[in-house]
């Protein structure tokens, strides 16, 4: 920066104008269409809204205390926290695992990687049609297949019991994000000194071995961000809700995120559900925050 | 992948070593794309390679060596675990290409044989698909919008990252924070002020009230990933531009603009993507109605039948697909790059 200041050593309005002209659009669309509905929506949490009269009647607190007696709430917390546990798992340690054995692959790795990459392309409405024809009860390939194989009675409707419906949404949240979890791993994989790896064959470690004494925790900086990005993820669960079971069969597969559409769009309670939301974006950034905060201090210094 | 295989060695050189095609200005960026936390690796690296200059050519050579001294008996060691993975990556990919098959097939042939490879080409379902679902025109528009919000996004966040960075504002640093906090506003909240704002300008339902939308959410990001790079490059250029008498903006244009290619295509990609596969925020903007993007389209066509025509829906899926997964295959290498240029936000 020294070199212009020295040129120009005396403020300037026309620096200021050009300044305007550099970020003035993009701060005006984004206070505009992003921090003011943001602001009204949290404004709102506090007001008993319709989202669509105008006149909205001061409540004080009283959405908030709502929140802790909401049934339908509390079924889609246990329900957000189930998927939420499986998905980290997945995209944590599946994914790891999943690019630990990529990363020994010699040949075809582009065309490898390339395939399990490749759904995370795919639209969500793709993902979700092509796996509600994959669960469907009657000509869907899953129990088509069951039925030829002659194991009729493993034939499930999977979409449509409750008991099951949960591990749909979580197949298909685990096949369109596998691929780029595993990236991200690849990645980290990639940085690993060969030193490393030359060490331990020195030493005659096998391949579990050096997956457990280097790879493992080598990997700490690619754990931490996929294990916060999955967390966000399971808790944010909405998209993948509304373009299949939308929230159903009943209200099983409502999800927290889904449950702030469905009260502030579908049923009309804008106040609450703005209430609810301000209260989920909190817990989701404490989350992570202590999420990263954990993770971080388990670091290994080699 | 081939692209970040072959960036072993050259990771841990020192500073300088550019790769054209990697597109980021080497280390810095990279250091800093893989980590909220990058203290690790760079500790692993620098007690692994003694730091310095020499420790690229053992690197590299101790890469190589590896492969080499492993002989031919080593050479084919990994074959089972190779064909193990392409079996299960087929298996993972496998719904797609069935899509792709029985989007050749009556409706008749998908239930009773679904695996099967269709008997001859039969067109009817694509032609129904454009002839009376009519998806071109969604199409087209989708096409439209991608470039309307991309062009936006290209010209307004290099700028406002600009003048982050580079121009020594008072509130600079603010808008900095104002801009990233931006990441962290939940999609639900917004949607009903939104359309309540959207309204009372009366634009309520209208490509360019999604057009505001997908625009003003996606510059916090754009905004991020520019002021990153930018802050990678050196300013030599601009200020000599500067005492050559260009100005500010045509300093940017000329200058500046040209050096955050890599950035813009990440962007591009970036959002061309999102944008065309986006149903939700479109459905949500444009109401099911007057929605007409591709996969809004789709969708209103696809809950207007009672039955599950799966052959209708395959061939959709194939036609929406089509174009991304064309290019997928074309560019393999940027997607994953543009892709996961957002993670490390």
């Amino acid at each position: 920066m020294t070199t212009p200041t020295r040129l120009r050593p005396t403020f300037r309005p026309a620096e200021s104008l050009v300044s305007v002209f550099f970020c003035g659009p993009a701060v005006v669309l984004y206070l505009g269409f992003v921090v003011l509905p943001a602001v009204m929506g949290f404004a709102y949490s506090l007001r008993n809204w319709t989202g669509w009269s105008l006149d909205a009647e001061f409540v004080g607190l009283a959405n908030f205390a709502e929140l802790l007696r909401d049934e339908r709430l509390a079924q889609a917390i246990r329900f957000t926290v189930f998927e939420t546990v499986l998905i980290v798992l997945a995209f944590a340690l599946g994914a790891m695992v999943l690019a630990v054995l990529l990363d020994r692959a010699r040949r075809m790795r582009a065309l490898l990687q390339g395939l399990f990459f490749y759904p995370y392309v795919l639209s969500v409405l793709v993902s979700a049609l092509l796996f509600q024809y994959l669960a469907n009860y009657r000509e869907g390939l899953v129990n088509v297949l069951l039925r030829a194989a002659g194991l009729e009675s493993w034939a499930q409707d999977w979409m449509g019991d409750p008991a099951l419906v949960g591990y749909f949404i979580f197949a298909l949240v685990a096949w369109t994000g596998l691929g780029f979890f595993t990236t991200l791993y690849m990645a980290n994989l990639q940085a690993i000194p060969v030193e490393y790896y030359e060490a331990a064959q020195l030493d005659g470690a096998g391949p579990v071995s050096v997956f457990r004494n280097v790879q493992f925790p080598m990997l700490r900086p690619a754990l931490t961000v996929n294990s916060v990005l999955a967390t966000i993820t399971g808790l944010n669960l909405f998209s993948h809700i509304m373009v299949t079971t939308q929230g159903g069969p009943g209200y099983r597969t409502m999800t927290i995120g889904y449950y702030v559409y469905w009260q502030g769009v579908l049923n009309n309670r804008q106040g609450y559900s703005a209430a609810l939301s301000l209260v989920v974006f909190v817990a989701v950034a404490l989350v992570a925050i202590v999420q990263v905060a954990l993770l971080r201090r388990r670091t290994v210094d080699l | 992948m081939r692209g970040l295989g072959a960036n072993r060695g050259q990771r841990s050189a020192p500073a300088g070593r550019t790769d054209d095609t990697e597109g980021t200005p080497s280390p810095r960026v990279r250091g800093a794309k893989s980590g909220a936390p990058p203290a690790p690796l760079s500790l692993g690296r620098g007690a692994g390679g003694g730091g310095a200059g020499g420790s690229v050519a053992t690197l590299v050579s101790g890469r190589k060596r590896r492969a080499r001294t492993s002989g031919g008996k080593r050479r084919w060691a990994t074959l089972p675990l190779e064909v193990a993975l392409l079996v299960l990556g087929a298996i993972f990919v496998a719904p797609c290409v069935l899509a792709l098959l029985n989007t050749f097939k009556t409706l008749h042939e998908i239930i009773e044989s679904p695996l099967a490879p269709p008997k001859y080409l039969n067109l009817d379902n694509l032609e129904y698909l454009f002839a009376s679902v009519k998806l071109l025109a969604p199409m087209r528009n989708s096409v439209l919008m991608c470039v309307a919000v991309i062009g936006s996004l290209i010209t307004l966040a290099p700028m406002a990252a600009y003048s982050i960075v580079r121009r020594r504002m008072a509130t600079g640093r603010f808008l900095e924070l104002a801009f990233l906090a931006g990441l962290t506003v939940p999609f639900q909240i917004i949607i009903v002020p939104l359309l309540q704002e959207f309204r009372l300008l009366g634009i309520q339902f209208t490509y360019f009230s999604l057009w505001l939308h997908y625009v003003s959410w996606g510059l916090p990001l754009c905004i991020f990933i520019y002021s990153r790079f930018l802050s990678t490059i050196p300013k030599e250029l601009e200020e000599a531009a500067a005492i050559d008498g260009c100005g500010p903006i045509a300093t940017f244009w000329r200058i500046v603009f040209p050096l955050l290619k890599p950035c813009t295509a990440t962007v591009i990609i970036f959002w061309g993507l999102w944008i065309w596969n986006d149903f939700v925020q479109a459905y949500v903007f444009m109401g099911s109605m007057r929605g007409q993007l591709a996969f809004v389209q789709l969708w209103r066509f696809l809950s207007d039948q009672y039955v599950k025509n799966w052959n209708y829906i395959f061939a959709g899926v194939v036609v929406l697909s089509a174009p991304v997964t064309i290019l997928y295959l074309v560019m393999q290498r940027s997607f994953v790059k543009g892709l996961t240029a957002g993670a490390y936000r």
